[in-house]
């Protein structure tokens, strides 16, 4: 099947052979972000969603975000999205 | 254009981030909306709710609330309504049995034969059943029961019994009531045109009306008699006769020109104001006029004005000579009301009858007419 983000890495060139197989993530215009291959909800409100991604957490703030969807494997957040961190 | 086909649940219970997690692994979640720490709404396909129903009460999950917004789940209950399932079998089985039965009858072809005796005859003799029915020997049926009848054929069509009848030519004298003709007026016989049947009168006989003119019989060379249809076309001078009375002397009460108006103002039919003229007329008559003073229906202000005439009596002397044309002229027309047809007048005469102050004028039109009729016409 057709892959968007695999078909992006495999055009982009990985210089340093780093390990692209873990999670994309999509901000789209801070207001929509597309989560592919999450672990695990870890926290859940309206200002705060975090996730578990492979070897880390990802950390999203921003205002009235809803889950708008959530799957084995992706995640769709809807809202004002400030800011996204990995830790 | 796109049907919604989702459940949504709003739960509460700790931790549901794990329960979340656990449960987007089979079900694929959407619109998650964390409302409080505790409290959660989220939707799923509506094909799915039951198994996360199952889920949630595996977890031990409080479930606030489910609500389906699906095109599915209205049709789901639309056919699980027992209301309307008993509605559709009831109305199933009672079309099914109603089906089976004849509910109407149509009859054609029929003439001189009443439809309701034919009607009535099945009715009463033939089952309304559809299987038990059998043409044929209503066709039998109805052929030796009216003897009137030539063919006859029938069929169920629907719920509707077609009887198609063919009536037997008969000679115009065998029908009719055989009823007597008789004189619809009184008057005297000009003219006698006898079609069948018997003439009881003759060209110059005076007749009142309810008098018999033709009977319905004729009398062989055997001396047998038989039945016919009196018909004749009998014409007669009827005369139409109006009177006019002349006093010489009388009283004649005249208006003079005196009024009194009284006002009245009501509103819902009571009285509020009212206006009087005082008077002191001896004799008098009144008027009455309802006048509108308002066109709204909040305050219907009406006003009654009432206006009396004062009369005076006054001697009238006459002379019959003065007045002699327009008073013959009065008696015609008095004689003409009568008259349903004034074109064939024969002739027409006035006579005068003075008494004491008193001039009677007798006006008489003779117009020819035909004045045959029968019987129950003649009553009714």
């Amino acid at each position: 099947m057709f892959n968007f983000l695999s078909e992006v890495k495999e055009n982009l060139k990985n210089p340093k052979g780093l390990d692209l197989t873990g999670f994309n993530i999509i901000n789209m215009s801070g207001h929509l972000l597309y989560v592919e291959g999450h672990m695990g909800l870890v926290t859940l409100s309206k200002e705060l969603i975090s996730f578990k991604v492979k070897k880390a957490v990802i950390i999203v703030e921003g205002q009235d975000m809803i889950l708008s969807e959530l799957s084995d494997n992706t995640i769709k957040i809807c809202g004002i999205i400030k800011k996204i961190e990995q830790i | 254009m796109k049907f919604k086909n989702e459940t949504k649940f709003e739960i509460t219970g700790l931790n549901q981030e794990k329960l979340l997690n656990e449960l987007c692994k089979t079900v694929s979640l959407s619109d998650i909306d964390r409302r409080e720490k505790n409290k959660t709404s989220f939707k799923c396909s509506y094909f799915e709710h039951k198994k996360v129903e199952k889920f949630l009460k595996s977890k031990n999950v409080k479930i606030d609330s489910v609500a389906h917004e699906s095109v599915a789940y209205k049709f789901h209950k639309l056919f699980t309504s027992w209301g309307l399932v008993v509605a559709i079998v009831l109305f199933a089985v009672l079309y099914f049995l109603q089906g089976q039965y004849v509910v109407q009858y149509e009859v054609s072809g029929v003439d001189k034969l009443s439809e309701e005796s034919v009607v009535d005859f099945v009715k009463e003799n033939y089952p309304q059943k559809k299987s038990q029915i059998d043409t044929e020997a209503i066709e039998v049926g109805l052929t030796a029961t009216f003897p009137r009848i030539s063919l006859v054929s029938c069929m169920i069509k629907g719920q509707t019994l077609v009887i198609n009848i063919k009536e037997k030519l008969l000679p115009n004298e065998m029908y009719g009531d055989f009823a007597p003709l008789v004189a619809e007026k009184d008057g005297r016989i000009t003219e006698i045109e006898l079609i069948s049947g018997t003439l009881q009168v003759k060209v110059g006989d005076f007749v009142q009306k309810g008098d018999v003119l033709v009977e319905p019989y004729t009398i062989d060379t055997s001396g047998q008699l038989k039945k016919v249809e009196a018909r004749a076309e009998i014409k007669a001078d009827v005369y139409y006769e109006g009177s006019v009375d002349h006093y010489q002397t009388y009283i004649s009460v005249e208006r003079t020109g005196n009024i009194a108006v009284e006002n009245t103002i009501t509103l819902f039919g009571l009285t509020i104001y009212t206006f009087k003229e005082e008077h002191n007329f001896k004799m008098y008559e009144v008027e009455y006029e309802d006048v509108e003073l308002s066109k709204n229906l909040v305050f219907p202000f009406k006003m009654k004005k009432t206006y009396i005439y004062e009369l005076s009596e006054r001697v009238v002397e006459s002379n019959f000579e003065d007045v002699r044309e327009e008073y013959i002229a009065m008696a015609r027309e008095s004689a003409l009301k009568n008259c349903e047809n004034t074109d064939n007048i024969k002739d027409e005469y006035y006579t005068l009858r003075h008494l004491s102050g008193v001039t009677i004028v007798n006006y008489c039109v003779v117009i020819e007419e035909e004045i045959q009729t029968y019987e129950s016409e003649a009553v009714g």
